[in-house]
């Protein structure tokens, strides 16, 4: 379990001080992939280099697995931060090292003898698929084979958790997508507890159970990923999760329905529905749902029928078919 | 052809050329000895560095600042005494290594330094967050990081002691420089003094040529056009 409690950090700057985070405090439970979501600036970078102590926080406390990290001496911190993997953005690989001697290297660190440090070196090049690029430099690999070497290299020590700054950030889409289902079978396989760092919410919609939404140096939000993302109560969030929501029911008049599947409802066709049943066409200004294992995620934005009568059987029709929303102005 | 010309000859020539190799490539290894570590301690205390110490940071870089800024010529005749004291003659290729040495080493620290501090910060940042220590990965990091450029900055110094060296004729050491100065000058052979400026470019490009080599050799960063083509098809994605 990693506790952070009431962590500060300041910096010194010429005009005063400058503070990356205020009075932070959260719980990552042990399994579970935590997000920490937020724009740039807002201190994520920061709070996630307080756990390991890359960033000692001005005041407040960490706590790995009960143990206070703020309070340990010189020798005992190294021996900590091999239980906590981190893997960055810019992927930092060793550039004059292979791809093996990557994957090799915390394990020279921590004084693995060389015939068991070889041994797992390949099982980690085999976990991240990349068995056949032992003997690459980083200059020769792609952005998504740099990040799964440096995967391969944070879980080198065994450790039981693993921190992602802003991991996927400089991946496609799909490169992207292949990191996270990589993140989510550790996760599952190994049972490695991640904190993801990202401002990207397809990150954490996609792998993480709960999710923390810092805003200026502190957290405004915090809850389970489904439901901070059907229901986001902060600005911040709001314009995280959907900002083309926002901007679709400013730019048009009328009442407005969002509609949230947050996997409880049927993939089944309800607009289609609603139009047929009741009789009244609805417009669909913004649409993004997905259908997971039969389940429906995501939001639409409808614009409700001018007249009161319509738009109250509307949402009659809507909470008979168990489809959650909210009238937005 | 200068009588001066006949009378070194191609030995007296060669000669020349061994000496002027032997102080430079010896100053230079022990200004390595030196400023390596310098070098080391300039980029570890700095303000960005691993275990940042204003006070010891800001000495240091004076000292190598005072040494830096004293014009070689002078600083030989300022040494004169000191090389007396410790090499224990003030004339002669020994001596001329000693005041190199001196001259060069702060040079030396301040490339080290250079180099150093152009290893990317995230990598050193990855290896403290791996619990890698200050030796781990000064040994581990930095230097096998920056290998490539340390070379192109051990090329550069070279250079620039086996200039410095040509000024030996003026404290009665050897080489090449002490042919073309105290020799062929003052008898007006300028044939003498010609070759003795091919021999040092002829030298000059040389350790250039060499050690741009090893560095291009050495470096892992630009091999990817070569290997890319002969990659293998990318492993199907799970």
């Amino acid at each position: 379990m990693i506790e952070l409690c009431h962590i500060t950090k300041e910096y010194p700057s010429k005009d005063g001080v400058i503070l990356a985070l205020d009075d932070v405090s959260l719980t990552v439970k042990d399994g579970e992939i935590y997000g920490i979501i937020g724009l740039s600036g807002a201190g994520k970078s920061t709070l996630v280099r307080c756990i390991n102590l890359l960033e000692r926080p001005t005041r407040g406390q960490v706590f790995i697995d009960g143990e206070e990290l703020t309070a340990i001496g010189k020798k005992r911190l190294p021996e900590i931060r091999r239980n906590i993997g981190m893997i960055f953005q810019n992927f930092n690989l060793l550039e004059q090292r292979t791809a093996e001697g990557n994957v090799r290297f915390p394990l020279e660190i921590a004084g693995v003898n060389r015939k068991d440090a070889a041994e797992r070196t390949k099982e980690l090049l085999e976990l991240v698929g990349l068995s056949d690029k032992a003997e690459s430099y980083p200059a020769q690999l792609s952005g998504g084979q740099k990040q799964r070497i440096a995967i391969a290299r944070a879980l080198a020590t065994k450790p039981k958790y693993l921190l992602c700054d802003e991991a996927t950030s400089a991946l496609d889409p799909a490169t992207t997508d292949s990191i996270l289902e990589l993140l989510r079978r550790i996760n599952s396989e190994l049972g490695v507890t991640i904190v993801v760092i990202t401002h990207e919410m397809r990150v954490v919609e996609n792998v993480c159970d709960r999710v923390a939404v810092l805003d200026s140096s502190k957290i405004v939000e915090e809850g389970e990923v489904s439901e901070v993302f059907s229901y986001p109560k902060s600005e911040i969030a709001k314009q995280l999760i959907i900002p083309e929501l926002i901007r679709s029911v400013k730019s048009s008049g009328g009442k407005k329905l969002r509609l949230v599947f947050n996997g409880e409802t049927a993939d089944s066709p309800v607009i289609s529905r609603l139009a047929i049943e009741c009789g009244i066409a609805v417009n669909i200004l913004y649409a993004d749902t997905k259908n997971i294992d039969g389940r429906a995620f995501g939001h639409m934005v409808i614009a409700l029928p001018a007249e009161e009568a319509e738009g109250e059987k509307v949402k009659e029709f809507l909470l008979q078919h168990q489809v959650s929303f909210k009238e937005e102005i | 052809m200068s009588r001066l010309f006949v009378q070194l000859g191609a030995q007296g020539f060669l000669l020349g050329v061994l000496e002027t190799l032997y102080m430079t490539f010896v100053s230079t290894l022990i200004a390595y000895l030196i400023g390596l570590p310098v070098g080391i301690l300039l980029c570890v205390t700095g303000k960005d560095g691993l275990r940042p110490l204003a006070w010891l940071h800001r000495l240091v870089g004076f000292v190598v600042n005072v040494f830096r800024s004293i014009p070689f010529i002078i600083l030989i005749v300022a040494l004169i005494p000191v090389a007396r004291a410790i090499v224990g003659t003030s004339i002669g290729n020994e001596a001329m290594i000693f005041m190199l040495t001196v001259a060069a080493a702060p040079y030396v620290a301040r490339m080290v330094e250079s180099s150093l501090k152009e290893v990317d910060a995230g990598v050193i940042e990855a290896a403290r967050s791996m619990g890698a220590g200050l030796f781990s990965i000064i040994f581990k990091v930095y230097l096998p990081e920056a290998k490539p450029s340390l070379i192109v900055g051990a090329v550069i110094s070279t250079v620039t002691v086996l200039g410095y060296s040509a000024m030996a004729g003026t404290i009665a050491g050897g080489g090449l420089g002490a042919i073309a100065v105290t020799q062929a000058r003052p008898s007006n052979a300028e044939d003498v003094i010609w070759l003795c400026v091919v021999l040092i470019v002829i030298i000059v490009q040389i350790v250039q040529e060499v050690g741009m080599f090893l560095a291009r050799k050495t470096d892992r960063r630009l091999r990817m056009t070569a290997k890319r083509s002969k990659a293998k098809p990318r492993k199907t994605r799970t």
